[in-house]
């Protein structure tokens, strides 16, 4: 058992209005203090690399998307947010996707279709605004999910780097 | 040039009440502001220049907002008490002299509504009224939260109503009259604000204005954490809005009554023969800074525990004030004032 000694107040501390001063002095202070609100829509907030933002899908510098249409984040998506039909191509690949959606309202921004992608085609790009006035425009196209690669370079190399161990050569 | 009296009055009514409301409307954006720049905030800024057309917008809003009214209410109560809370507020301007008197041609025109010679005992008698609104509108939602609220607030404003009339009596009997214009004029220089001749009740004054209009750290009446808001727990849209305002007005009418009574009023210190809208500048600026007072301690203090705001109003300031009135009477008497 802990006996905890109260401190005897002062008769200025208990007459309380010395201390209310103290107090009011404070709050005065701060009064001239600059803000620290940042004023949202125009001063976006500060992002990098290590954001993981919303899933987007590298468009490749000749212009072909990298996907293959393999279904491994379709499978690998916790929140079941993408959809992919699958089709053929005459590029070596073969195989590209007819139809790729993602549902931003069922994404849980996990980034897990990052890690599964094999062909580095899906990535988290920085951008954090998501909203609509429908459900229905929420739920990206492939048009709306196309990204040149330059743009989401900076995170193509953040992953290589935090995966190094066991991923080798960047496509 | 013939102007008709009541063209005159009329003119004084419309600009002193229309300063009291617009007053109030602004005090509502500055309490949000002031909180802001104590918090390291920004605050309402959307709305016109540095948000100063806030409260517009929140006028308009809250004119179009659905009204609900609780099934179990009175409903005529109900729909009265704002208008009982927010009106005696409003008319206790009327007796504030916010300057002296406007000479303009032939005419001499004493700035306030009404120049009676009870203005104080006209003040206290109606400022005491408001209660009745912030009662019923608790009685009358017929919510357990509601009328706490309401209980509270009556226990609170007529203990703490017995603290002010005491060092507003001293004033008076100081100055011997009812009449808020002889005892503002009566405060001309500096040297004779009572201020100086009443410290302990400029004081008590100040103090119990804050529970006079259940302001922080008094404001048991609408305790956000143990009364869900309190009296105005089931108040919407302009209903209200109206107890605000009504808040806002008696804020508004006691920081000027404290600088008429202990603050000399219009008067500026140092520069006795000022003009008049120097006076009337120096006055706002007196009510400005209680007003601001107000909003200050509000973001400065925690709320006190009701128990001991009843022990602070009953076994603290009752006594002193007494003792203030009993001294103040003693030199009167003794004539060593
Ligand atoms: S980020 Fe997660 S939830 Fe969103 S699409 Fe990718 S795997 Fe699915
Ligand atoms: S895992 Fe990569 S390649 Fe496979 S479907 Fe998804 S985005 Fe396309």
């Amino acid at each position: 058992m802990v006996i905890v000694q109260r401190k005897e107040l002062t008769l200025a501390e208990r007459l309380y209005l010395p201390e209310i001063f103290r107090g009011l002095s404070i709050t005065f202070r701060k009064f001239f203090e600059k803000p620290i609100t940042r004023q949202y829509p125009e001063e976006p907030l500060p992002t990098d690399e290590v954001t993981r933002g919303q899933p987007r899908l590298v468009v490749k510098d000749d212009g072909n998307i990298a996907c293959v249409s393999c279904g491994m984040c379709e499978i690998a998506c916790p929140a079941y947010a993408i959809t992919i039909d699958g089709g053929e191509t005459d590029r070596q690949i073969e195989r590209e996707p007819k139809r790729f959606e993602i549902d931003m309202l069922r994404c849980i921004l996990c980034g897990f279709c990052e890690e599964a992608c094999p062909k580095d085609a899906i990535f988290m790009s920085n951008e954090l605004e998501l909203a609509d006035y429908t459900r229905r425009g929420l739920i990206y196209d492939m048009e709306k999910l196309k990204r040149p690669k330059s743009a989401l370079q900076p995170r193509i190399d953040y992953v290589y780097k935090i995966n190094k161990r066991w991923r080798r050569t960047q496509a | 040039m013939e102007v008709p009296l009541p063209l005159i009055w009329l003119v004084k009514i419309v600009v002193i009440f229309g300063g009291l409301v617009s007053t109030a409307a602004l005090m509502s954006l500055a309490e949000r502001k002031v909180s802001a720049w104590m918090q390291y905030r920004i605050g309402p800024n959307r709305v016109g220049p540095f948000g100063l057309l806030q409260p517009l917008a929140d006028g308009v809003k809250f004119i179009f907002k659905e009204e609900l009214i609780p099934a179990g209410a009175n409903k005529f109560m109900f729909r009265l008490a704002p208008a009982l809370s927010a009106a005696p507020a409003m008319l206790t301007m009327a007796v504030i002299p916010i300057g002296g008197t406007v000479v303009l041609g032939e005419y001499s025109i004493p700035l306030s509504i009404a120049d009676v010679d009870i203005g104080v005992l006209f003040l206290l008698a109606f400022s005491g009224l408001s209660i009745y609104g912030v009662i019923l509108g608790g009685w009358a939602s017929n919510s357990k939260y509601s009328l706490l609220g309401g209980l509270r607030a009556s226990a609170q404003m007529i203990s703490y109503e017995l603290t002010l009339i005491l060092t507003i009596l001293a004033v008076v009997a100081l100055e011997g009259t009812l009449n808020l214009r002889t005892i503002s004029e009566n405060q001309q220089h500096v040297g004779e604000w009572n201020i100086w001749t009443q410290p302990l009740a400029f004081v008590l004054f100040t103090i119990t204005m804050f529970a006079e209009t259940n302001r922080h750290p008094f404001d048991f009446a609408e305790c956000e954490p143990e009364l869900v808001g309190g009296f105005h727990t089931e108040y919407s849209a302009m209903r209200f809005a109206l107890y605000f305002l009504g808040e806002y007005c008696a804020m508004t009418v006691l920081s000027c009554l404290n600088a008429t009574l202990f603050l000399g009023g219009p008067s500026v210190p140092f520069w006795p023969e000022a003009p008049w809208f120097v006076g009337i500048a120096a006055f706002c600026l007196k009510a400005g800074f209680f007003l601001f007072l107000f909003l200050w301690v509000r973001w400065s203090l925690p709320r006190m525990r009701f128990d001991q705001l009843m022990r602070l109003g009953w076994k603290v300031f009752l006594p002193l004030a007494l003792a203030n009135l009993l001294i103040t009477g003693g030199f009167i008497a003794f004539g060593a004032h």
